[in-house]
């Protein structure tokens, strides 16, 4: 299967220290790629070096077979919007309603005075209902993001990738600031966006227990290098 | 005195050594100050003879302002608004300047800086310079008149809403920003996106504040001639009508007041 998104040789210095040394690996669409490691092992910087939020010093970032590293201006922010992200910290605007934080997945779509206004446009305001009912959460679509509850900002950003239709999904920690319960919800419902969508998914985590029942496929991280995490190990409890 | 003592505290000879050369580098640094403080008295001409000798003209224009001429306070009253138009147009037209001055030199945009830095050097300039000076410049540009005073503050408080805009803007989250550049948008889709509403009760609030203090600066744009209750003030103390001068003086008391208040409730609101 060809791989959307493929990452080669990504390296990332900061001073004297190599937090990501010559990262590789291929996601297919549909599958959902854990990426496990202790605390400051360079998972964020792997997730920020892929979305460029910070520039990788070396290698090589393909989506849909199209390089993505060199990118510049307008290509880069076109080729942005294939990749649907989420983050540990949820992210949203706060003194926005939900409904209006799923609509950032439409931005480009919309001319300026409708997104000083709020003024959405309505079949993509029914769309991105849609998005938030489809992470449960079709009754809170005018409820402020900052009076939601850390479950339902993150479930909030899952719609909001989803109101992207890219083709890729980032996530750093995504349940990292979630109880157990929810943390599980949340996996599930990526899970299955990978599946019913086609979506190429990856994901960091640091709980191997969580990795292990919602991953097809998990790497492992350690001082900025990358390695497939065998069932030798797996099996090892 | 606290000197010694500090060093005590610290209990250790490297300290109260440190201590006493700070006590020795003070004296020298006292006596220049208090040199310095004395040739600005001297420079500023103070004299307690000649506030002696003006006193009792004061006290007589203080006795011959009772009671306060109100034959004409229609009048002063239409004029103490025009310094409240003026100030408020004169803020609007400020913030319009203002704001893609303050969008270019916001250091979270992501505005190149060779466009940021120039943008940056025009609000400090127009910062730099008072709304009374400008006016001064207006007067003879334009006429006599609010529209002077009006094009005053305008350039002005652009400077100054600009510097206060950016700095707000620069207290906005990164994270949703992040998240919305991600989605592909551009700078400005993003900005009002994303940071608009996080610092948009700031913004309101410096808006309004610069509003009031306008009001209570541009009482004095009269005296260049541009315009507003000033001109009144100027006209009734050269003519020496004291009576007059009292009820201007109680105009611009009571609209301050009023203002301020307007703006502290508003703000208050905001918050
Ligand atoms: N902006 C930065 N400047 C300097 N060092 C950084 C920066 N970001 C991350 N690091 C370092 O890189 C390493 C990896 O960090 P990070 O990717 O955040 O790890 P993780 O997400 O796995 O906890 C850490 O040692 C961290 O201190
Ligand atoms: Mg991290």
């Amino acid at each position: 299967m060809t791989p959307v998104l493929s990452v080669d040789g990504l390296t990332k210095r900061f001073g004297g220290l190599n937090a990501l040394d010559n990262v590789s690996l291929e996601v297919a669409a549909g599958e959902f790629v854990a990426v496990l490691g202790p605390s400051g092992s360079g998972k964020s910087t792997l997730f920020r070096c892929i979305t460029r939020l910070t520039e990788p010093d070396a290698g090589s970032i393909e989506i849909d077979r199209v390089a993505f590293e060199s990118l510049k201006g307008r290509a880069l922010r076109k080729a942005r919007g294939r990749i649907g992200v989420v983050f540990q910290q949820f992210n949203l605007v706060r003194r926005k309603t939900a409904l209006a934080n799923v609509m950032t997945g439409a931005l480009p779509r919309l001319p300026l005075w409708r997104i000083a206004s709020g003024f959405y446009p309505e079949n993509l305001a029914a769309r991105a209902g849609t998005a938030l009912a489809s992470v449960g959460l079709a009754s809170q679509r005018d409820q402020r993001a900052d009076t939601l509850s850390g479950g339902q900002q993150q479930r909030v950003a899952i719609a909001r990738a989803l109101m992207q239709e890219s083709r890729v999904l980032l996530a750093d920690e995504p349940v990292a600031s979630l109880d157990p319960q929810t943390a599980r919800m949340v996996l599930g419902m990526m899970r299955e966006m990978a599946k019913s969508k086609g979506l190429a998914i990856l994901c960091t985590l640091h709980q191997p227990e969580l990795a292990a029942e919602f991953a097809d496929r998990i790497l492992l991280m350690q001082s900025g290098r990358l390695r497939a995490f065998d069932a030798a190990e797996q099996a090892v409890p | 005195m606290d000197q010694p003592r500090d060093g005590n505290r610290l209990g250790c000879h490297g300290a109260q050594e440190h201590g006493s050369r700070r006590q020795r580098a003070f004296l020298p640094l006292l006596v220049l100050g208090i040199a310095f403080y004395l040739l600005c008295l001297h420079v500023s001409e103070v004299s307690l003879s000649r506030l002696l000798e003006g006193l009792p003209r004061l006290w007589t224009w203080l006795v011959r302002s009772w009671p306060p001429d109100l034959s004409e306070l229609d009048i002063l009253i239409r004029r103490g608004l025009e310094t409240v138009a003026m100030a408020t147009i004169g803020v609007s037209f400020g913030a319009i300047i203002a704001a893609p001055i303050c969008l270019l030199s916001a250091r979270n945009i992501g505005v190149s800086p060779i466009v940021a830095l120039p943008a940056r050097w025009l609000l400090n300039a127009l910062r730099g310079i008072d709304s009374f000076v400008f006016a001064l410049i207006f007067v003879a540009a334009v006429g006599l008149g609010p529209f002077a005073g009006v094009l005053g503050i305008a350039v002005h408080t652009a400077g100054s809403i600009a510097k206060l805009w950016a700095e707000a803007i620069e207290t906005a989250e990164i994270g949703p920003v992040e998240a919305a550049r991600m989605s592909g948008a551009g700078r400005l889709e993003v900005f009002l996106h994303a940071q608009l509403p996080d610092v948009l009760p700031q913004l309101a609030s410096i808006l309004l504040y610069m509003w009031e203090f306008n009001v209570r600066a541009s009482t004095v744009l009269g005296i260049v001639g541009a315009g507003g209750i000033g001109q009144e003030l100027k006209n009734s103390v050269d003519l020496l009508l004291f009576d007059r001068v009292l009820t201007i003086l109680l105009v611009i008391l009571v609209m301050v007041t009023l203002i301020d208040q307007l703006s502290a409730w508003l703000r208050r609101r905001l918050s």
